[in-house]
């Protein structure tokens, strides 16, 4: 295909089309609250898969424990693990859980292998990941939550330094 | 935003993780739409697209099996137009703007950052309803004109003297 041969189309637009205005089954920002509010009511399912996921975490770490050899492919799966946690947790007015999550992604996303260090400092992420859930932190977490985070950020930048 | 009445949209939700895809449904369920389907990564959501006429696709970016990339590359690769104009919109945890590119190279209508809420999502999905952008098809991409209405795109311009506007089925207009 040659520059002549760019073409812009005009798409048929079959969702415009089907979205009707008002009626009794509008969204209006009520109808947005009342979502969010159904999220809220979420929170006990939140809280049963938040826990599923630091059972897997957990053992994902376990695994880098006692598989250095193969760190990449260990860190890769605490990797995803991390990263699913970091999308669910605001969605649920856990935000410690997104940052401490983002946070851990960061941290392993470029990594080759694992130092002591390095393994040290994951193992943190995962205990801080456990408190902010058994202490039902939400939000920012207050001043506990605060107090997570910094020392978790002074730790790390002890051992990493 | 007001008063949109969805019920007779069609969604299709493609994510791995079955907790994300129960949230992004409630959310869903809740703000009106009642024509759901789910799939559990690219390939799967193409099988689905063959029974399955989508007005609207929610897609993860990062799925184990085939991923939410590549999953859009064979959306608008696939012959059947109803398929290959689908709206998307990719939900993923990265925000990075390279790789919101990637996604817009992709041929994706729109982009939401994780987490979600019913209030983003919609925003969202309002956007995509908005969008009267038309598609551009030449060597090397096709999907919706990735020059939004700030101007934004720093490919080569080929359009300005040589593009012309067709209708969907490839007709000059």
């Amino acid at each position: 295909m040659s520059d002549e041969d760019v073409q812009v189309i005009k798409p048929p637009n079959t969702l415009s089309a089907k979205v009707s205005k008002g009626g009794p089954g509008a969204v209006d920002l009520e109808a947005i609250e009342r979502a969010e509010a159904v999220i809220a009511g979420m929170a006990d399912n939140y809280l049963e898969w938040v826990e599923e996921d630091l059972v897997k975490l957990q053992k994902s770490y376990d695994g880098l424990i006692g598989d250095r050899d193969n760190a990449k492919e260990r860190m890769e799966t605490i990797f995803g693990i991390a990263h699913d946690m970091k999308g669910q947790g605001g969605s649920f007015n856990y935000d410690l859980m997104t940052i401490l999550g983002n946070d851990l992604c960061r941290f392993i996303e470029d990594k080759e292998t694992a130092s002591d260090v390095d393994v040290e400092v994951i193992g943190l992420y995962v205990s801080a990941m456990k408190v902010v859930i058994a202490q039902r932190m939400e939000g920012d977490g207050g001043a506990a939550g605060t107090e997570v985070l910094n020392g978790l950020a002074a730790v790390v930048e002890k051992l990493t330094r | 935003m007001a008063d949109l009445d969805l019920e007779q949209v069609a969604v299709l939700i493609v994510e791995d993780n079955l907790h994300f895809r129960t949230l992004i449904r409630t959310i869903l369920q809740a703000l009106g739409f009642e024509d759901i389907e789910e799939a559990r990564d690219g390939a799967e959501a193409l099988e689905v697209l063959s029974s399955f006429e989508a007005d609207l696709a929610i897609v993860d970016w990062k799925m184990d099996g085939v991923d939410g990339l590549e999953c859009v590359r064979r959306i608008r690769s696939e012959p059947v137009e109803v398929t290959k104009f689908l709206p998307i919109i990719m939900i993923t945890g990265y925000t990075e703007e390279s790789l919101a590119k990637q996604a817009r190279d992709a041929g994706v209508n729109d982009f939401l950052g994780k987490p979600i809420s019913a209030k983003s999502l919609m925003s969202r999905i309002v956007s995509v309803l908005e969008d009267d952008r038309p598609f551009i098809k030449s060597e090397d991409f096709f999907g919706p004109d990735r020059r939004r209405k700030d101007g934004e795109f720093d490919g080569e311009d080929r359009r300005v003297k040589r593009g012309k506007e067709v209708s969907p089925n490839g007709d000059a207009s």
